[in-house]
């Protein structure tokens, strides 16, 4: 009985995992054929808050339901999860650069302080790690339901921009001390 | 008339008023502001502009009138969209129908973004824009089978 138990649950997820890849590959297509997908490791600012609001608000998504077209639905659906799913990108993609750049720094820095950059490496994989599982969820469940794991991944991508921002500013401001020392 | 102490803002402020003013509803303004721009250069021009400004500043104005629409639509929810590009479809001298089909079939509001905008931001404007669309067509269909069915 265990045994027949076992394999249905294998079953079912094996099942699962086919439906997430197979969204993904699909999502990942719609974004290829983008070209304003494209190129967004060149972009300097993140998305501003209130779009990213909007993105993952429910209002247009009761607006479209009282349309009462399911083709209309299902085109609001698709739409909506392949400007979360650019959005995502381009947060791991600002995420990156930011980190590139302080690994720069940090290379060429003599007074690295330990705790300072555990601290910095755990809010980037933490992160990476909520912008992974923000890119399965919206092609798996829509980004209706993941505004409040938006808006965290959102105030996180923050904090390391801001973080790595004082530290420049420490660090040029160090380096003109000892300059003038 | 080159009044090199003039700004960007100056340069602004005037177009707003006596141009930007006189056209009805932010979609007609975006369409306008992108028809402002040069395909090849990318460098904005507007005749009364530069008659009185400076090239340059001219052409910042009109980049800063097309990038403050732009964001103001986008903005948007799609309600509002769609009531926005309804009142750009009637103010136009095609019909309903032509226009809904071509905007659907060629999306030249494409067109419309400004250079370096946000990739998110554009397409959420692309993605709304075609949902507008869809839902006018759809609104289009049922009065036509109403008209049919009385």
């Amino acid at each position: 009985m265990i045994e027949f138990l076992s394999l249905i649950a294998g079953a079912a997820l094996v099942l699962l995992l086919m439906v997430v890849a197979t969204r993904g590959w699909r999502a990942s297509r719609d974004l290829d054929e983008l070209p304003l997908a494209r190129g967004d490791e060149e972009i300097a600012e993140p998305c501003p808050e209130e779009f990213v609001r909007r993105i993952f608000s429910r209002a247009d998504w009761d607006f479209v339901r009282g349309v009462r077209c399911a083709g209309i639905e299902r085109l609001y659906e698709r739409e909506r999860r392949r400007v979360a799913l650019v959005w995502v990108r381009q947060i791991s993609a600002i995420t990156r650069r930011v980190m590139r750049g302080h690994a720069e720094a940090a290379r060429q820095s003599k007074n690295l302080e330990v705790s300072m950059e555990i601290s910095i490496l755990t809010q980037y994989l933490g992160l990476m790690a909520v912008c992974a599982i923000l890119s399965i969820a919206i092609q798996v469940v829509g980004p209706l339901r993941l505004g409040g794991l938006a808006h965290f991944a959102q105030g996180l991508s923050q904090r390391v921009a801001k973080l790595q921002e004082s530290l420049q500013a420490d660090a040029l401001a160090k380096a003109a001390g000892s300059r003038a020392a | 008339m080159n009044d090199k102490t003039t700004t960007v803002e100056d340069a602004y402020q005037d177009f707003v008023r006596r141009s930007l003013s006189r056209i009805s509803g932010d979609l007609e303004r975006l369409i306008y502001l992108a028809s402002t721009r040069d395909y090849n250069t990318g460098k904005y021009h507007h005749d009364g502009l530069a008659a009185q400004f400076q090239t340059d500043i001219a052409c910042q104005a009109l980049e800063l009138a097309h990038r403050e629409i732009f964001h103001r639509i986008a903005a948007r929810s799609l309600e509002e969209l769609v009531a926005e590009v309804e009142v750009y479809i009637n103010a136009s001298r095609q019909s309903r129908e032509e226009v809904l089909e071509v905007w659907q079939k060629l999306e030249p509001y494409r067109v419309a973004l400004p250079v370096n905008v946000n990739a998110a931001v554009a397409q959420l404007f692309v993605s709304n824009v075609r949902l507008a669309l869809a839902i006018l067509r759809r609104r289009q269909e049922q009065e036509a089978m109403e008209v049919r069915a009385s």
